[in-house]
Parts: C-alpha cells; sequence; structure tokens
C-alpha cells in the first residue's frame, strides 16, 4: 500500500514511516501544509495521514481541497484536538477516521488497514490470512472451511492482529483497542492474556497454524514465521 | 446587626443623651428665670411694705391672698438676716378646694413657695417679714414648658427612627441589588454582573468597582483555563512521540526480562500521563460547556450498555452486580452522559474490593450507584475536588471532578454518602 503522512512532529512522522516501512508498502512524509499540497495534487495514495495543525496551514484545507477534486484517496485524520465539532467536521468533509494523539502505532496500523480494506476491496467483504478467512460483513472467522466461532472480543482482537502481522503489539496498545477508556480498570492484564488464550485456541482447534507469539512479557506478535 | 439597626441604636441613643442634656439645662435655666422673676417680685413687695412703713408709721394690712402671703413678727433688733429661702406654705384656696372635696390630707393645705425674710423697724419694734410667694404656678409653667418639650423630643424620636428606617432602606437599595448580584456571581459565566445606574457616588463607585474586579477576575480565569488547555494541548505532542518510539522500540531486538519490565513499566506510565491529559482537557471543554447538546437518551439502555462493556471487569474482579432499572428519559448530550456513568461505574469496581458488590438503581428521579470498599466514610466534598485521590488510585484524581461538573451542566446534582458497607453516589435529575 502507498501512504502520506503528513505530520509536522519529526518523531511521530519517522516512528510512523518506520513502522508502516515493509515489503510492499510505500511510504511518503510531509511535514507542513505546502509540500502536502504538493503531494497530494501530483499524487495518489491508498491512505492519507492527515495531521490538522501544520506549519504554513491547516489539514482541514487540505482535506477540503481533495475532495474537491473528487479524490478517492483514503483520509485519517490524526489530531492532539479531541473535540466532537473537530470529529465531526474532519469525518463531514469526507475524511475516512478520525484518530486523536497519541495513539499505539498498532491502533493506527489498525485503522489505515481497515480503510484501505474498505477502498481497495471495494465491498468485498473476505480478508485471508493464510487459511484463516474472516467474513468482514458477517463478523466470522474460518480456518480452513471450519467455522470458528469468536467472541467479539476474540474477533476484534483478531483483526487487529491480522492488521498489525509481523510487528509486537503491546498489552497496552490490545487494551486500549479492546477496552476504550474503560481499560484503566483493570489492575493487571489478565483479561487479555485469558482472550488472547481462548482466540489462540479456538484457531488452533479449528486447525490453524500457531501465528501468537508471546513477546517477552510486554506483548504479542501475530506472525507466520 | 444590620447597618440600618446599628445606625439607629447609635442614632437614638445619642439623640437621647443630647435631649436629656439640653432637657436639664433647659429646665435649670427656666428655674433660674422663673425663681429671679418671683424675686423680684418679692423684692417689689418688700419695697411697697418699707415705703408704707415709711409713710404709715405702722405695719401695713395684710391681705391673705392665694400666691402671697406676708406675715410680720416681732424679733429681738438686728437678729434677722435678710435672705431668700424656699419653704412651704398654707394656701387657702387649696384648704378650700380639699375641703370641697372632702380631702383631709394635711400635706394638700400646703404649697411649696419662695420666701424672703427681711426686717422693718416701725417706730422702736422691731419686725421680721416673712413674704411667701407661690412658686407653684412657676413651676406649672415649668411642667407645661417641660411637656412640651419632652413631646417634641418622643416626636422627633419617632420621625428620627421611621425615616432613617425607610430613608437608610431606599438609601442601601443599591447595596442589596449589587450583594444579590454578587451572589450570583458565576466565574465560568460569560455575562457581566448586572448592574443598576445610582446617584449615590459611594454606590457608583462600589459598582465601578465590582465591575472592574470581576472583568479582571473572568480574564484571569479565562487565561488560567486557556493555560491549562494549551499546556494540555502541548503536552499530546511530545506523549505522542513517546509513545509511538515505545511502540518502535519494542520491534526491535528481544530483550531481557529485566528490559521488557522497564519498558511494561514506561508503558504504563505513559498510558496514566495520557489519560491524565485527557481528563484535563475533557474537564476544560465541560467547564466550557463546549460538549453540549440534545439528543434523546434512554438512560436504562444506556446503563445496561455500560454493564456489558465492563462485564468482564466484574467477572476479573468477583463483583456482585445487582441492578434495578426503572425507564428514565433524558434530554442532553450523550456523550456527557457516558463520561458520567462511565466515570460512576468506573469508579464503584476501582475502589471496590474482590468479591465485593455494586448496586445500581435508577428511578425517574434518581441514578443511584451502591459499592462496598473501603469501610470508612470517604471526605465527603474533598472527594469532589481536582486530584483528590486514595494514594492506592491508579486513576487521574479527575473523575469525580469531571462527574460534578456534568451534573453541574446538566443541572443535575451528584452527592455522595457512606452506610456501611456501601459507598453510595446519587444522581439527582
Amino acid at each position: 500500500m502507498k501512504i502520506l503522512i503528513i505530520e509536522d512532529e519529526k518523531g511521530l512522522r519517522e516512528s510512523i514511516e518506520e513502522y508502516f516501512a515493509e515489503a510492499g508498502n510505500i511510504c511518503e512524509t510531509a511535514s507542513n501544509y505546502q509540500e502536502a499540497m504538493a503531494k497530494v495534487s501530483i499524487y495518489s495514495y491508498d491512505c492519507i495521514l492527515l495531521d490538522i495543525t501544520l506549519p504554513g496551514g491547516s489539514g482541514i484545507e487540505i482535506l477540503k481541497n481533495l475532495k474537491r477534486n473528487n479524490n478517492t484517496d483514503g483520509v485519517l485524520i490524526i489530531s492532539a484536538k479531541n473535540s466532537l465539532d473537530d470529529r465531526l467536521e474532519g469525518l463531514d468533509l469526507g475524511a475516512d477516521d478520525y484518530l486523536v494523539k497519541p495513539f499505539h502505532l498498532s491502533e493506527l496500523r489498525a485503522r489505515v488497514t481497515a480503510i484501505i480494506r474498505r477502498k481497495t476491496f471495494n465491498g468485498s467483504n473476505l480478508l485471508v490470512f493464510n487459511e484463516i478467512n474472516i467474513d468482514l460483513l458477517a463478523k466470522t472467522a474460518k480456518v480452513n472451511d471450519q467455522s470458528v466461532k469468536l467472541t467479539r472480543k476474540e474477533y476484534a482482537l483478531l483483526l487487529y492482529f491480522i492488521a498489525n502481522k509481523g510487528k509486537v503489539v503491546s498489552k497496552n496498545a490490545i487494551a486500549e483497542h479492546l477496552w476504550g477508556d474503560g481499560m484503566d480498570l483493570a489492575n493487571n492484564f489478565d483479561f487479555i492474556y485469558s482472550h488472547i488464550k481462548n482466540l489462540r485456541k479456538k484457531l488452533l482447534e479449528a486447525g490453524s497454524n500457531d501465528y501468537i507469539q508471546a513477546a517477552y512479557g510486554m506483548g504479542y506478535k501475530f506472525t507466520s514465521q | 446587626m444590620k447597618l440600618v439597626t446599628r445606625y439607629n441604636r447609635v442614632n437614638l441613643l445619642t439623640t437621647i443623651v443630647v435631649m436629656l442634656i439640653t432637657g436639664i439645662i433647659y429646665y435649670q435655666a427656666i428655674s433660674l428665670i422663673l425663681i429671679s422673676q418671683l424675686e423680684k417680685d418679692l423684692v417689689v413687695e418688700e419695697n411697697e411694705i418699707f415705703e408704707s412703713v415709711d409713710v404709715n408709721h405702722h405695719l401695713p394690712q395684710v391681705f391673705k391672698s392665694n400666691d402671697q402671703q406676708i406675715t410680720f413678727t416681732e424679733a429681738a433688733p438686728g437678729s434677722v438676716k435678710r435672705e431668700f429661702i424656699n419653704t412651704i406654705y398654707r394656701n387657702y384656696n387649696n384648704l378650700k378646694y380639699a375641703k370641697r372635696h372632702h380631702h383631709h390630707d394635711d400635706d394638700d393645705e400646703f404649697e411649696t413657695g419662695r420666701g424672703l425674710i427681711t426686717s422693718v423697724t416701725v417706730g422702736d419694734r422691731y419686725y421680721k417679714v416673712l413674704i411667701v410667694v407661690s412658686t407653684v404656678e412657676a413651676e406649672d409653667l415649668i411642667k407645661i414648658i417641660f411637656g412640651i418639650t419632652a413631646g417634641v423630643i418622643l416626636l422627633l424620636f419617632v420621625t428620627l427612627y421611621v425615616t432613617n428606617r425607610l430613608l437608610l432602606n431606599r438609601l442601601w437599595q443599591p447595596f442589596y441589588d449589587l450583594l444579590r448580584e454578587l451572589r450570583l456571581f458565576n466565574i465560568t459565566d460569560n455575562k457581566d454582573i448586572p448592574l443598576e445606574k445610582t446617584r449615590i457616588d459611594e454606590f457608583e463607585e462600589l459598582n465601578q468597582a465590582i465591575i472592574s474586579m470581576s472583568t479582571r477576575v473572568k480574564s484571569d480565569y479565562k487565561e488560567l483555563k486557556t493555560f491549562t488547555e494549551n499546556a494540555s494541548h502541548e503536552l499530546l505532542t511530545p506523549i505522542a512521540v513517546i509513545n509511538s518510539k515505545l511502540d518502535t522500540l519494542i520491534q526491535t531486538d528481544s530483550f531481557t526480562v529485566k528490559q521488557s519490565k522497564l519498558l511494561n513499566d514506561l508503558y504504563s506510565g505513559v498510558s496514566r500521563l495520557t489519560r491524565l491529559n485527557q481528563s484535563l482537557l475533557l474537564l476544560v471543554k465541560i467547564e466550557n460547556r463546549l460538549l453540549e447538546s440534545k439528543e434523546d437518551i434512554d438512560l436504562k439502555l444506556h446503563v445496561e450498555d455500560m454493564l456489558i462493556q465492563f462485564e468482564e471487569i466484574f467477572l476479573d474482579k468477583e463483583l456482585k452486580v445487582t441492578t434495578e432499572l426503572g425507564e428514565k428519559e433524558l434530554v442532553t448530550s450523550t456523550y456527557l452522559v457516558d463520561i458520567l456513568l462511565n466515570n460512576l461505574l468506573g469508579n464503584a469496581i476501582r475502589h471496590n474490593r474482590v468479591g465485593g458488590e455494586i448496586r445500581i438503581k435508577l428511578t425517574d428521579e434518581l441514578l443511584t450507584i451502591q459499592n462496598t470498599g473501603a469501610t470508612e466514610s470517604l471526605k465527603d466534598d474533598a472527594i469532589f475536588t481536582r486530584f483528590h485521590k486514595s494514594t492506592e488510585s491508579e486513576g487521574s484524581g479527575l473523575g469525580l471532578t469531571i462527574s460534578r461538573q456534568i451534573c453541574e451542566n446538566l443541572n443535575f446534582t451528584l452527592n455522595y454518602c457512606y452506610k456501611a458497607p456501601f459507598h453510595t453516589f446519587t444522581v439527582n435529575f
């Protein structure tokens, strides 16, 4: 996939770029309004990560410009502004999603993957990872042809893992993804462990390979290697 | 004590004292004048006697009159010293009066009088002369004058009291208006204190001072809020950088147990920092009433949703949850209501003990959330202040502040009470 990262904060921009950089992905970056405008008007991307507050102009203007030109690039706004109005304005203007800083890179990746999936497959609702088939509309999973009964959280977890395949995903990131605001209530990450254990067991029982690996006590990695 | 009361008290007291002193001086002066008048009369009478004696060479005939009595008594020559005296004498008028009324009290027959003792020599006989005039009339006069004066004082008194009351109340009206407005003053409000124009300089000055003070206070408060908001905003980016660097870091090589322990601690630190920051921003927004909207909310449904969301946590902490949910419709912001429910329920979980209990009750008037936990009551008011939290709490210390602020915005009230074993938070709609 081809991604444009429009973000003025160097540290963040580089981290995102590094996280997305892998075989088959092309990442480009822009650190200010002019550079971003230049890039979006020349090239086309699968997904544009758009910061709102930029030196030289507002990300909202870039978004408006994209929509004026009937650009079909996916747009994910990443902003420090977490007000409902900003969020609604961004989505009303045609952004596909809105992520508030600070975020986990794995969360960003999951969101970007979801946007691209919606754009690229154009309504197709099948996600395939080796022998695992996921019906995104029916929210069901199959290993080969055998269906796996997953709970809501296990299903979300599986999607999250596949979007971040090959990456170590921290327990914090998983907890935030699954529980959102309620996450700080858990005084430990035992639930995550039990969810992962169950998911893994169900996949294995259905005949899947073991893709989920614990990573040095701080997270998990979904990998086919 | 009210100013009016105090003022009246002082005013009346001084009036009384001044009036009393004036009265005494007045009385003395009039007495002196009248007595000296009587003495002049006595001297005139004395002279008449002398003249009569000079002309007739015998004592004049004495007429008994009501007001004046003259008596002659023989005395040793030169034994009489001329002097004025206060005396009493028998008044025949009074005697008659007393008789007519069958009054036999002896005292009544006597009247006070002013007397002049003098002497006269008729031929070779030396007489002591006592001329007495009644002072009753003079005293009556004094009494009348005094009575009138007292009446005037009393009238003055009443008038002063009433006018002071009315006038002061009227005069102080701007003050009371101002006081009422000050009581309504809300620092978060954008509207100014509505002040009535007054023609009294002092009140006008006070009004001006209040206006400038409130403007200053509001602008300071606004600045403070802007500062909080900006600071929190500025913090977001570095936190985002730390977060993303951590995420990047764990993609690199393998880690030792010690390293991963450190990384985990870093993660949870950053995560707390993030939540704290978000809470601060949220609080500022709620205080600024930036999050208000009107939506139809089925509160029962929201509570049920929330319970499903927390289901695993209930299981994990082995909490027993009992609910008694009635129907309740609200028209307000879903976002705020969800935050409120989330915070209250979150607290009930966070501060609960393993195997504890949570009770939720929803009626048309109120929502109560009860939880077991610490076995003593929390400090009632302190818990709603910013950054107040129990030492073992992992929360931001802003949850209840936010909850109370939301309730305030939505015109609900949020109260806490403890009745063993339950800590109870009640939202009154």
